[in-house]
């Protein structure tokens, strides 16, 4: 189904990206990160001693803001943080620095579209690659449905077979998050997730470009 | 060995460098960054994988907070102090304890006492994971060593990765460039913590700056730096 987009790209084309970390003095790790005009400014402060009352004291405490470019925050921010608090405990390795709180807060600089998961985060922790498939806001408004998906990153692996194995299935395809709005049919559904997939390659590609200027030596 | 297309280049969470079932006999180090996941090793941090022989592994990193790790020399701040111990802040995920008997010739009759914000320079004795790591102001063997407050001066924080460089010997080109001409005293922090002191004001002030600035400059242009600023030292004194 062929469709014509408003700025000319194909169906499977991502709008061009850059990505810039350190650029907040005071946060222990920050990045920007843009696709096309969405822009979000990330932050990370942490590991900090203590962690919250009810909260497990084996496992680092992962708290999540989301601020919206204007607004006051309501619910669905509540769901975005929920989201990537989620995605972020199933990502990190949370019993390297038990009984501490890692706070991260995502700023929404410009919204056009596909503002969700727009997050690179670069601190000490573990962490991999996000990808989203890619509308932009007039696209969005006029869409049925849209999933937003989260992949693992794609590994460079010494293992002579590939990559790990979880199961039977490859752990490259398998998925992290998955949060789906609207009404679509289980077809058009497993079609989003190949070309996720897809794009997911040239995401992390971009990512081990991004990370490359370290310091010399 | 496997994995030489890994060691010195950049490697991102989530990589496998190691595969252990191709090794059996060897016994290998790892450092920190990596992980031993069943028959493999990856990647935890962001960094690059370094490699020194026979068969320790890890990746280097520069960041803003601190791994506390043994041996390692770090300024530490007195948040607190209790009975047995002081509390002492090293920009860890965990504040550290240093015993109130961790001096050269300390009993309990003469107890250092430090107020809360002093600063200390300390060296790592104990740092395990999940617990509180602890400090020593003495060296292995009991002598105190230049460990201990610092009085005067001034102190700033840096990514640990320009620690590690202020550090290497050869000595730095900052460092060794300043040292000709002007007389002051620095102490390097591996968590990122830098103090420096001299004579005037005005001395500290440049030294620090050009420390600050030089993270992203390569040797050549470290060089030059220093001289410009010695120029206009020389200049206003």
């Amino acid at each position: 189904m062929e469709i014509d987009r408003i700025d000319g790209r194909t169906p499977n084309q991502l709008r061009p990206l850059t990505c810039s970390r350190n650029v907040l003095n005071r946060a222990h790790g920050s990045s920007s990160w843009s696709q096309g005009d969405t822009k979000v400014l990330a932050a990370v402060y942490g590991p900090k001693a203590g962690t919250k009352k009810n909260e497990n004291p084996e496992k680092t405490c992962i708290e999540v803001i989301w601020k919206p470019k204007t607004g006051q925050t309501g619910k669905s921010e509540r769901e975005y943080e929920m989201i990537l608090k989620r995605t972020l405990q199933s990502i990190c390795i949370l019993t390297v620095n038990p009984n501490t709180t890692t706070l991260v807060i995502i700023q929404v600089v410009n919204d056009d579209g596909a503002v969700s998961f727009k997050v690179a985060i670069c601190c000490g922790l573990a962490e991999s690659g996000y990808v989203i498939l890619d509308p932009a806001k007039l696209e969005e408004q006029k869409m049925k449905a849209f999933p937003y998906l989260v992949f693992p990153n794609s590994v460079l692996s010494v293992l002579p077979e590939g990559s790990p194995k979880v199961e039977g299935e490859l752990m490259e395809n398998g998925i992290i998050t998955s949060v789906t709005q609207g009404a679509m049919a289980v077809d058009n559904y497993f079609h989003c997730l190949e070309r996720g997939r897809a794009a997911n390659e040239k995401m992390s590609a971009f990512l081990r470009r991004s990370l490359q200027p370290q310091l010399p030596g | 060995m496997s994995d030489n297309q890994f060691v010195d280049q950049l490697v991102v969470p989530g990589d496998v460098v190691l595969d252990l079932s191709s090794m059996a006999n060897q016994t290998i180090k790892l450092g920190g960054g990596l992980r031993q996941e069943s028959d493999a090793i990856s990647v935890t941090k962001a960094g690059k994988l370094r490699l020194s022989k026979p068969n320790k592994y890890w990746v280097e990193s520069s960041q803003k907070r601190y791994v506390p790790s043994v041996e390692d020399s770090v300024l530490g701040i007195v948040v607190d102090s209790r009975s047995d111990n002081f509390i002492v802040d090293i920009k860890g995920p965990a504040v550290a304890f240093l015993p109130v008997l961790a001096f050269e010739g300390g009993t309990r009759r003469n107890i250092p006492k430090f107020e809360v914000g002093a600063l200390l320079y300390v060296r790592v004795v104990k740092a395990n994971p999940g617990m509180n790591p602890e400090l020593s102001c003495t060296d292995a063997s009991g002598k105190a060593a230049e460990f201990g407050p610092l009085k005067d001066g001034y102190m700033f924080e840096c990514s640990t990765g320009l620690s590690r460089m202020l550090l290497r010997s050869p000595p730095c080109p900052i460092l060794e460039a300043f040292g000709k001409k002007i007389s002051f005293e620095v102490a390097v922090g591996l968590n990122g913590r830098v103090w420096v002191n001299a004579a005037s004001p005005s001395t500290v002030i440049i030294v620090a700056n050009a420390i600050m600035r030089s993270e992203s400059l390569s040797v050549a242009q470290q060089k030059i730096m220093v001289e410009k600023l010695l120029q206009n030292l020389n200049i206003s004194t």
